[in-house]
């Protein structure tokens, strides 16, 4: 297998008219991927018509070098302009753009890519190494262990949302109920649709995502006196961090690749999941809390190493099942159905060229990226903070509608943006976290629908409690839930009557 | 008010244009609609269909996916668009249940059929690990436990759901139906076993079955499946069920005649051609061609067949 992998990326992927192909298609990633709202899904099935014509190989190759570098590219618009291209970089914004804001654009863009492929490479391993064996662990992943995955989600993000605790928890409450809005996944029932058939889709999260973050953005701007009129700063000359802070993200990037792959390896968990899991893990197991969101470098590494470890674990239940691991993934297995292909169990004993190709592809669309983001993308994106604020804000906020509308070609989408705009622009000035909120509305159907599928097949909470996977997820969120909980109480309980005294 | 005239006098204009050029059809791009996400097996089947059309045709067919409320918003992207053959789409078996299911659907009479694709016949599957060798032994345990044996299929609605509800209502079962977003989450809970038996169409559970990790009991359709041809059907079995969904495609209504004729014929021609056959039986679909009238007819019949299931499963909120 090793070998095969080898002998098939030296001979047959390093031609001429391969490498041309996967360079085009990391090139029109890049590019597609730095836009806001178009989502790696929205690049993919831009290229699918172009591989008709094509063999097998060369339309994987064209098809996975998209897929890889418009993840990455996602962090761009994220770190650059505070608009998340993708639910992946919703994380990513937090951190990237304070940096961004702090003079360290291409600093920022540099750790995310050196991430990002640090997570593309682990997750690469693991899919070559052990798709079976993880796909198998995929399977065993029923509705209970998804909704307690999400469950210790949640807790997390519960515990990691800085600052004031009860306007976290209510920005997270506005979440839940963000996320009730449309068809509910067990009965089909519309739910707060208003009476209108818009809203029967439910709530997109990257319109939201794009209000949230990008709109409200503008909207600080537009409303900030004269006097306070900061542009970005320009990019220090420093591009490429030093050896030694690099060194110290190491086991940063491991864990949070290591999530990636496996929630990427879960059928429709998607890497929304993944960067949260990743990002909330890294800020609990943090000395300094505290200074995430502030601009750390660590906030960025986390979730672009999550965020591209996922593409190696998406594709894992896809060539092992034949099942799409995302919606990313769906429109690859919809690549092989045109060739006649059918991938399933079935694929590695009667297509092991297929699979080695595929493997071979996506570690040349990995370096690929490295290559062209380092060396001409970078440079280039770093060129936008040149434009003059006015006009940067004025070509945000139309980047920002025309991308709420591109993810479903809905205009109700628009209205979703402008919606969560001004209420990010308000939360901004009551000093209510936004993150919170977005990830209510990311994690809370994730979390119901998987809450009372279990009830319908079970029929009983008990469930959680006897399958291992969920008891140990269930018992981990109450503890970070209750045990900073009960640790102030017993502390205000010491405390008072010493207080007492003193009066 | 010279603006205003100014404008009658383009629409007139444009009108009288439209109405020379209407032997000419088409000269512009046309849109393709597809009401489910790219990759789907809508979107496969409508890009396979659209690559060729434009041949047929001579202008560019662009397939774009309006994705959104179980397809409803594709739905009504066709059904408001100008009836002049230059916004076309697919539609598959979840649009005419809507009619009954959703507030504010897109009704049929505002969609006007131009041809049918084919049929998606449902199939019963069961996990390898359950004790159910044959249909018979299916059934007989679904009538000992009712209530019990859970099913994997869409949500209320969806096709493989009401797969399963006229699989119940036919054969005077109850079984456990557990609501999944789709065929990939549906699959992936069979093979994982958390449910015993999925509704889903045959292609989808294909390979597992080649693998030994499921076993198709039977195909709900007149015929066996052309890819499985060893699955009998329920009815060689002695069950009288026939069930799936199905796929035709579609403009809004009040196109005009000729140039319904020309997609209808365009359509046809390019779903009969060999090579188009067999491009979409390699990628698993089986093809159909029927024109306009017959096509009409097919839906009607499923929409009788399909409107009692739906009513006794109390899913009527719109009544006929």
């Amino acid at each position: 297998m090793t070998q095969d992998l080898l002998a098939t990326i030296f001979a047959d992927l390093f031609t001429f008219s391969m490498i041309g192909l996967a360079l085009l298609g990391v090139v029109l990633g890049l590019v597609f991927g730095a836009l806001p709202g178009v989502s790696s899904t929205m690049a993919l099935a831009v290229m699918l018509p172009f591989t008709y014509g094509m063999e097998t190989a060369p339309a994987m190759v064209l098809m996975l070098a998209v897929f890889f570098s418009s993840v990455y590219a996602g962090s761009v618009s994220a770190i650059l302009l505070n608009i998340p291209g993708t639910p992946g970089a919703m994380i990513t914004l937090l951190d990237g753009h304070a940096m961004a804001r702090k003079g360290e654009a291409a600093e920022a863009m540099a750790y995310a890519l050196i991430a990002s492929i640090f997570g593309g490479i682990i997750g690469w391993i693991l899919l070559v190494a052990l798709a079976p064996t993880i796909a198998g662990y995929a399977l065993r992943f029923g509705s209970p262990e998804y909704a307690a995955v999400v469950l210790f989600g949640l807790a997390l993000v519960a515990y990691a949302s800085s600052g004031d605790t009860l306007r976290g928890l209510a920005a997270g409450a506005i979440g839940l109920i963000v996320g009730l809005v449309g068809r509910d996944q067990i009965t089909d029932v519309p739910r707060f649709t208003f009476g209108t058939a818009d809203l029967q889709g439910g709530i997109d999260i990257i319109p939201l995502a794009i209000g949230l973050f990008g709109v409200a953005e503008v909207l600080v701007l537009m409303t900030r006196p004269k006097s306070e009129m900061s542009e970005i700063p320009e990019t220090r000359a420093r591009t490429w961090p030093r050896w030694r802070s690099l060194r110290a993200e190491l086991p940063t990037a491991l864990r949070a690749s290591t999530i990636g792959t496996f929630v990427g390896a879960i059928p429709a968990a998607g890497s929304a999941v993944a960067v949260a899991l990743a990002y909330a893990c890294e800020k609990r197991l943090s000395k300094t809390p505290e200074k995430f969101g502030t601009g750390l470098p660590r906030g960025v590494v986390a979730p672009e190493a999550a965020n591209n470890a996922c593409v190696g674990g998406a594709l894992i239940p896809m060539m092992t099942l034949g099942i799409p691991g995302d919606s990313i993934t769906a429109v690859l297995i919809g690549v092989l159905l045109l060739h006649g292909l059918r991938p399933g169990p079935g694929l590695f004993e009667s297509q092991p060229d297929l699979i080695v190709t595929i493997y071979g592809a996506l570690f040349v669309a990995i370096i690929l990226t490295a290559l062209v983001a380092g060396a001409i993308g970078i440079p280039v994106y770093r060129k936008i903070l040149k434009i003059p604020q006015r006009i940067l804000t004025a070509a945000v906020l139309i980047l920002c509608l025309l991308g709420a509308y591109a993810v479903r070609n809905a205009v109700v989408d628009v209205w979703v943006a402008i919606f969560f705009g001004t209420l990010g622009f308000a939360f901004i000035k009551l000093n209510i976290p936004v993150l919170p909120l977005a990830f209510g509305a990311v994690l809370g159907p994730l979390l119901e629908e998987n809450l009372r599928r279990t009830l319908v097949i079970h029929g009983d909470v008990g469930v959680f409690f006897e399958r291992p996977i969920s008891l140990v997820l269930v018992c981990l969120s109450f503890a970070i839930l209750l045990v900073p909980l009960a640790l102030s109480a017993l502390s205000f309980l010491r405390r008072r009557p010493r207080r007492h005294s003193g009066l | 008010m010279k603006k205003t005239l100014s404008l009658a006098a383009a629409m007139a204009l444009s009108a009288f244009a439209s109405g020379a050029v209407a032997q000419s059809f088409p000269e512009s791009p046309i849109t393709w609609v597809v009401n489910w996400p790219a990759g789907g097996g809508q979107d496969t089947t409508s890009r396979l269909v659209a690559d060729r059309l434009s041949d047929v045709l001579g202008v560019p067919v662009v397939v774009e996916n309006y994705d959104g409320a179980g397809g409803l918003t594709g739905m009504r992207e066709l059904a408001n668009a100008d009836p002049d053959g230059y916004t076309i789409g697919m539609l598959g078996s979840s649009s005419i249940i809507q009619q009954y299911t959703t507030d504010e659907p897109v009704m049929m009479d505002q969609l006007q059929v131009l041809s049918f694709f084919g049929p998606d016949p449902g199939a019963l599957t069961v996990g390898a690990d359950t004790p159910y060798e044959t249909l018979d032994d299916y059934v007989a345990a679904v009538k000992e436990a009712p209530g019990d044996v859970p099913n994997g299929n869409d949500p209320p609605g969806g096709a493989s759901y009401i797969s399963a509800a006229i699989m119940e209502s036919s054969l005077g079962l109850e079984l456990n139906k557990i609501p999944y977003a789709g065929y990939a989450p549906t699959v992936t809970a069979l093979l994982g076993g958390e449910v015993q038996s999925a509704t889903v169409p045959l292609p989808q559970v294909l390979e597992h079955a080649a693998s030994g990790d499921v076993r198709i009991l039977g195909v709900m359709a007149g015929s066996p499946h052309f890819l499985a041809p060893d699955v009998p059907t329920f009815a060689a079995q002695g069950y009288d069920v026939l069930a799936g969904d199905f796929r035709a495609v579609v403009g809004p209504a009040g196109m005009p005649a000729d140039v319904a004729a020309t997609l209808s014929e365009a359509l046809v021609e390019v779903l009969s051609s060999a090579e188009f056959v067999e491009a979409a039986n390699a990628a698993g679909y089986m093809i159909e061609p029927l024109g306009a009238e017959e096509a009409t007819a097919r839906i009607e019949a499923f929409d009788a067949q399909v409107y009692p299931v739906l009513e006794a499963a109390e899913l009527v909120t719109n009544p006929k």
